[in-house]
């Protein structure tokens, strides 16, 4: 008898500090653990309770996972204060995830916002794997300050790679950092992307996402071409406990990922 | 094929106690409040007790026996922490609007991709025996939601009264070996008892209709459509005064299935909780990071309307509301589904 509630164990195997408020936690399940791109698990600190994160981790490595964790609430707090070999409960995967064959032949424009990189660094690993089903990566990534950039090794060494096109920008400039500065949506002008065969994907906190959308559509992209991920509240992560709701959705089960289409005659859709 | 039987009045309790010998008994007994109205309660009957046909639902929603307020759901990490296979019931009394109700959290619970192994287990170890309506509470609008006084189905066994017996239609596999095994309390039902059942049924709802006439329902047609168009109505503000969010309405609501999960140690043990939770209550949508989208009473009083009337219909098509009117009861600010609705109907008219 299948219990939905129930977790498995996973150890954490290491710790990455990203940035003051953000760790990368190295996981190793128990039990073989596989997710899609964009699907999420809710992961337990053990007698404490349980938060939902998408893997940040490349997909096809089956044995380990990385979560990037900001430090937001009571979990994520005391989540940044564990030590490696520490046990942690893990369900899932939860959710829809990237529709990737949906990608295939196009023009994937990925704008991320502070953690919101975490996910779509799990979707670039999955793209990166494949680059010849794709026309080109552009991605246009925004952090509060240089200092919170995350990933700060592998943002170089993408932009390196053949068919990618990359730009960072920080919303508050300091003496360290010579790259643009500005809102995200600053960096989304003369985009290399062609808006009649583009797939958008955007991830990052909630006014990040209703402004880069609001300027995606005035740049021409169109609503079923643009996909979101949605934050709400949440707790069992399978459809049923009625906390995740938008409009005639539920985040977990048929999110969180949501194109700008299904989600732009719901009311309160950013709050 | 449908299979209808009678039972004499005489011989209910002891069909009761032979049941009392498998199966853990609950019936709605009557508990007096302040000498008029009356209320029923489920209670569990023992051997001896002799079961009461109540008129109408009790005051607790049927969920109250699939799930709990708060409860232990899972230990984790260590092999061998199971459930035991949960008790057989019996639940006699059931009502039309209670298997109404129930249909969404069977919905919640059993359908999808994940489902919930100890709600089905529970539900396979319950007899569901219910019974028509003979009277009804003034809150009672079933009809409104074109839900019948009388089950038709989602029951074992059902009991109509009829004379010095009842009627009892088998109404699954289950309910027609029920029959099979206590087969000596039953006799097949005579045709001028069915048609005299048709009729006695006929009459009460007749008499339902008349009282709710003069109410001026919203229908179930014009419902969704309404949570539509109504969405920036002042009604949400202006019901929403007096509410204290006791969270009562969520509470008592039989298709209310909200539930938080919160996990507990005790010594090197840990435990996954399951409880009931209210859209009513403050931070039922609040996220880590702070962010409320429904912060006002104004959007939590809107939130469950929408979800009964609006959500329910896409995505299970039937509106999350069975017209038993627990919530109108249990409101201490008198707050009344059916003139929220109204409100929102006039509201809506006005605009156009
Ligand atoms: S709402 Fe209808 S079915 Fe429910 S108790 Fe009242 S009359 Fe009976
Ligand atoms: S029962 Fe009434 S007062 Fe209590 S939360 Fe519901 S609407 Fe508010
Ligand atoms: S998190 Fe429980 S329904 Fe979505």
């Amino acid at each position: 008898m299948k219990n939905i509630y129930k977790p498995t164990e996973a150890i954490i195997e290491g710790i990455i500090t990203e940035s003051p408020n953000i760790k990368t936690f190295v996981l190793r399940p128990k039990v073989p653990f596989e997710f899609k791109t964009g699907q999420f698990i809710e992961l337990t600190l053990p007698g404490i309770g349980e938060a939902p994160f998408t893997p940040s981790s490349d997909p096809n490595i089956k044995d380990k996972m990385d979560i990037t964790i900001m430090k937001a609430g009571e979990i994520t707090s005391l989540l940044h204060g564990i030590q490696p070999n520490t046990p942690v409960g893990i369900r899932g995967p939860y959710g829809l995830g990237y529709p990737l064959d949906k990608f295939t032949g196009k023009d994937i424009l990925i704008v991320g916002g502070g953690v919101g990189l975490a996910p779509l660094r799990s979707l670039l690993f999955a793209l990166f794997g494949s680059m010849d089903k794709y026309n080109k990566v552009v991605l246009r990534y925004g952090s509060r300050t240089a200092n919170d950039i995350i990933y700060k090794g592998l943002i170089p060494e993408w932009a390196k790679l053949d068919k990618v096109n990359m730009m960072v920008t920080v919303d508050v400039g300091d003496p360290s950092w010579s790259g643009n500065v500005g809102l995200v949506t600053t960096i989304l002008k003369d985009l290399p992307v062609d808006l009649n065969n583009a797939a958008v994907i955007v991830c990052g906190p909630p006014i990040m996402m209703k402004f880069v959308t609001l300027k995606l559509l005035d740049l021409g992209f169109k609503p079923p071409d643009i996909y979101l991920s949605m934050e709400k509240s949440m707790s069992c992560g399978l459809g049923k406990c009625g906390h995740c709701r938008i409009g005639p959705y539920y985040v977990c089960k048929d999110g969180p990922v949501f194109t700008y289409e299904q989600l732009k005659d719901l009311h309160d859709i950013w709050d | 094929m449908i299979k209808i039987f009678y039972i004499k009045d005489k011989d209910l309790p002891f069909l009761i106690n032979s049941l009392c010998a498998d199966y853990k008994v609950f019936s709605p007994l009557i508990k007096e409040i302040e000498g008029e109205k009356t209320d029923y309660s489920y209670n569990r009957l023992f051997k001896g007790d002799i079961p009461r046909f109540s008129a109408y639902r009790a005051v607790e929603p049927l969920k109250t026996f699939f799930t709990s307020p708060l409860e232990k759901v899972s230990g984790y990490f260590k092999e061998g922490v199971n459930f035991r296979e949960p008790e057989k019931i019996v639940i006699f009394g059931v009502k039309s609007c209670d298997i109404q109700g129930h249909k969404v959290q069977d919905f919640v619970f059993l359908e999808g991709q994940e489902k919930d192994s100890l709600y089905r287990a529970r539900r396979e170890n319950t007899v569901l025996i219910s019974g028509d309506c003979t009277d009804f509470k003034n809150v009672c609008h079933c009809l409104a939601w074109e839900v019948l006084p009388h089950p038709t189905v989602g029951f074992d066994l059902n009991l109509s009264p009829l004379n010095d017996g009842y009627i009892v239609e088998s109404g699954s596999d289950r309910g027609e070996a029920f029959i099979q095994r206590y087969k000596d309390y039953f006799v097949p039902a005579k045709e001028t008892q069915v048609l005299a059942r048709k009729a006695k049924r006929e009459s009460f709802i007749e008499r339902l209709r008349k009282h709710l006439l003069p109410q001026g329902l919203v229908s179930k047609a014009e419902v969704q459509r309404l949570m539509k168009d109504g969405y920036s109505a002042d009604t949400w503000q202006k019901f929403m005064l007096t509410c204290v969010e006791c969270a009562g309405c969520n509470l008592i609501c039989d298709t209310c299935h909200c539930f938080l999960l919160s996990d507990e140690k005790d010594r090197d043990e840990f435990s996954r909780l399951k409880g009931w939770d209210c859209c009513q209550y403050t931070n039922f949508s609040r996220v880590a990071g702070g962010a409320n989208p429904l912060k006002t009473r104004t959007q939590r009083l809107r939130n469950r309307f929408i979800k009964k009337f609006d959500f329910f219909i896409d995505n299970m098509g039937i509106p999350a509301c069975c017209g038993c009117g627990r919530c109108i009861e249990v409101c201490p600010g008198k707050i009344d589904i059916r003139e929220v609705l109204k409100d929102v109907k006039d509201k809506v008219s006005r605009n156009k």
